[in-house]
C-alpha cells in the first residue's frame, strides 16, 4: 500500500504517494523529475546517487523514500543560486574535473558538503570525505585540486 | 537498476508499539535501521521480509550519554554519529577509530551501531572493539528485556543469540579501569568501501605506569565465523611485565587462535601471518596508551 510523504527537496515541499519499496533515488527521479540524482551501482558502492539528507551526504539509492517522509533533502539540481554556479561547481568546470560526468552530482555535492562544514581541507580530508564516491573516468587528481580550488576561493 | 521486492512498511511511535508489532509479525518483519546492509541484500535477493519496521519515530534510540562512569550508545546512533562524538572519542578511542574504519562516509551517515551488531557479519567493524571495551547489549521483547555481554552474542556469520520480535536498543560501555589503552587496526585492499581482510582489537590494563599487566584483551576479525578472543595470546600476557619480546610471543600464540579461510578478499596464510602482525601492532599502541594516561582511556 501507498503511503504518503512529506519533505523539501532544494527548500520546495513536495507531498507524494510512495510504494515503501521505491527508494529515495527513484522518486526524485520518476516522481519528481530531478534526473540530476544518478543511480549507478544501486548498492552504496559508487556514491553516484549522493543527496543531502538532513545536512548529511547518502546514498539514496539506500534510503527508502518513506524513511524520508519529513526530511530535507538537497539534490545537485538546489546546488547553484539560479544562474550563478556554487564555487565547486564553478572550479569543476574549469578544472576540468568533469569527464563523462556520471559520477558528478554526487562528487559536488560530498565536496560542498565537507567545505561547509570544513571551510579549509587539507588534501587528505578531501580524498576522505570523497572516499565514498567512485569516478570510472578515474578523473580524481582533478577533482580533489577542483575541491581545494574552491575553498581558496570561497576564503574570499 | 536493481529493484527492491515488495513488502509493507510500518513506523510505530513507540517501543511498545514496535515490539507488540514484531511479535504479532512472528519472523515475517524485520527492524529496518540505517538499512545499508539489509536493502542491499533485499536487492540482492538473499532476504525477502513481508515487513519492514522502522524505529526512527521511537524517541531515545540515538542517544549517547553516560552511564556508571560509562557510556550507553543508542541502538541507532549512526556510525558518523559515533566516529565523529567527543566524548566516545575521549572516552574510548578504539570504537571512535573502529566506527571511522568503516563503509564510506555516505555509509557512515546511515550505518547504524545496532545494524553493524545485529547483523552479525564476520568481519564487521565495531564488534572486535566493543568487545575489548566488555560491551553489553539491552535487547527489548514484548515480554522480557536482557542485558547481555557482546560477546558470546554472536553464534555465526550472520546468527546470533537476538530472538525474533526482540530489538536491540542500547550498548553499555563500563568505565574502563586506570591505566588502559587499545587499539583498532583494520586491512583492506583499500581504505574505504571496504570488508576487513584481517582487523584486531586489543586492550590492555596495567596495574601501575610502569606495572605488569593486570588485563588483557584480544580480539580477532574476518578470520572466524565470528570475531574471536585470542584467547592463549591473552593468557599469555595476563601477569606479565610488558615488552616487545611478550607482545611478539603473544602475537604468535593469536595466529594459533583463528581458523581464517582463504577467499575473494585474502589467502588463509596471509591472513595467519597478518593477525601476528595486526596483534603486536595492536598491543604496541595499546601498552604505550596506558602507561602514558591516568585512566579511563581504552
Amino acid at each position: 500500500m501507498k503511503k504518503l510523504i512529506t519533505f523539501t527537496v532544494n527548500d520546495m515541499g513536495y507531498e507524494v504517494a510512495v510504494a515503501p519499496n521505491k527508494t529515495l533515488t527513484q522518486v526524485l527521479r520518476d516522481d519528481l523529475d530531478l534526473l540530476g540524482t544518478k543511480e549507478g551501482c544501486g548498492v552504496g558502492d559508487c556514491g553516484a546517487c549522493t543527496v543531502i539528507m538532513d545536512g548529511k551526504p547518502v546514498n539514496s539509492c539506500l534510503v527508502l523514500a518513506v524513511q524520508a517522509d519529513g526530511s530535507t533533502i538537497k539534490t545537485i539540481e538546489g546546488v547553484a543560486r539560479g544562474d550563478s554556479l556554487h564555487p565547486v561547481q564553478e572550479t569543476f568546470v574549469e578544472m576540468g574535473a568533469i569527464q563523462c560526468g556520471f559520477c558528478t552530482p554526487g562528487m559536488v555535492l560530498s565536496a560542498t558538503s565537507l567545505l561547509e562544514k570544513n571551510p579549509h581541507p587539507t588534501e587528505h580530508e578531501v580524498r576522505e570525505a570523497l572516499s565514498g564516491n567512485l569516478c570510472r573516468c578515474t578523473g580524481y587528481q582533478k577533482i580533489v585540486e577542483a575541491v581545494q580550488e574552491a575553498s581558496r576561493r570561497m576564503k574570499g | 537498476m536493481l529493484l527492491l521486492p515488495k513488502f509493507d512498511y510500518e513506523e510505530p511511535k513507540s517501543l511498545p508499539e514496535a515490539l507488540a508489532m514484531l511479535s504479532e509479525l512472528k519472523g515475517n518483519g524485520k527492524v529496518i535501521a540505517g538499512g545499508t546492509d539489509l536493502l542491499v541484500n533485499m536487492k540482492k535477493g538473499t532476504v525477502k521480509p513481508a515487513f519492514l519496521v522502522s524505529l526512527r519515530k521511537v524517541e531515545g534510540l540515538r542517544e549517547i550519554g553516560g552511564e556508571n562512569g560509562g557510556l550507553a550508545i543508542g541502538s541507532h546512533a549512526t556510525i558518523s554519529e559515533i566516529a565523529d562524538s567527543d566524548r566516545v572519542g575521549s572516552m574510548f578511542p578504539v570504537l571512535a577509530r573502529s566506527a571511522s574504519c568503516l563503509g564510506s562516509p555516505l555509509i557512515r551517515n546511515r550505518a547504524t551501531i545496532g545494524g553493524n551488531i545485529v547483523t552479525a557479519r564476520p568481519a564487521a567493524d565495531l564488534p572486535p572493539a566493543l568487545i575489548v571495551l566488555g560491551a553489553y547489549v539491552e535487547l527489548k521483547g514484548k515480554d522480557a528485556n536482557r542485558t547481555i555481554p557482546l560477546d558470546g552474542f554472536f553464534t555465526g556469520p550472520g546468527t546470533s543469540v537476538i530472538e525474533s520480535g526482540e530489538v536491540l536498543t542500547r550498548i553499555i560501555l563500563p568505565s574502563a579501569p586506570p591505566f588502559t589503552g587499545g587499539d583498532y587496526i583494520k586491512i583492506g585492499h583499500r581504505a574505504a568501501l571496504e570488508i576487513a581482510i584481517v582487523a584486531a582489537a586489543s586492550r590492555l590494563t596495567l596495574d601501575k605506569p610502569d606495572g605488569v599487566i593486570v588485563d588483557a584483551r584480544v580480539v580477532l576479525s574476518a578470520v572466524a565465523p565470528t570475531a574471536v578472543h585470542a584467547a592463549s595470546a591473552e593468557k599469555a600476557l595476563i601477569g606479565q611485565r610488558p615488552s616487545e619480546e611478550l607482545f611478539a610471543k603473544a602475537a604468535a600464540l593469536a595466529e594459533g587462535d583463528c581458523s581464517p579461510i582463504t577467499d575473494m578478499r585474502g589467502g588463509a596464510e596471509y591472513r595467519r601471518d597478518m593477525v601476528n602482525t595486526l596483534v603486536k601492532r595492536t598491543l604496541l599502541k595499546a601498552f604505550n596508551d596506558a602507561r602514558d594516561m591516568k585512566g579511563g582511556n581504552a
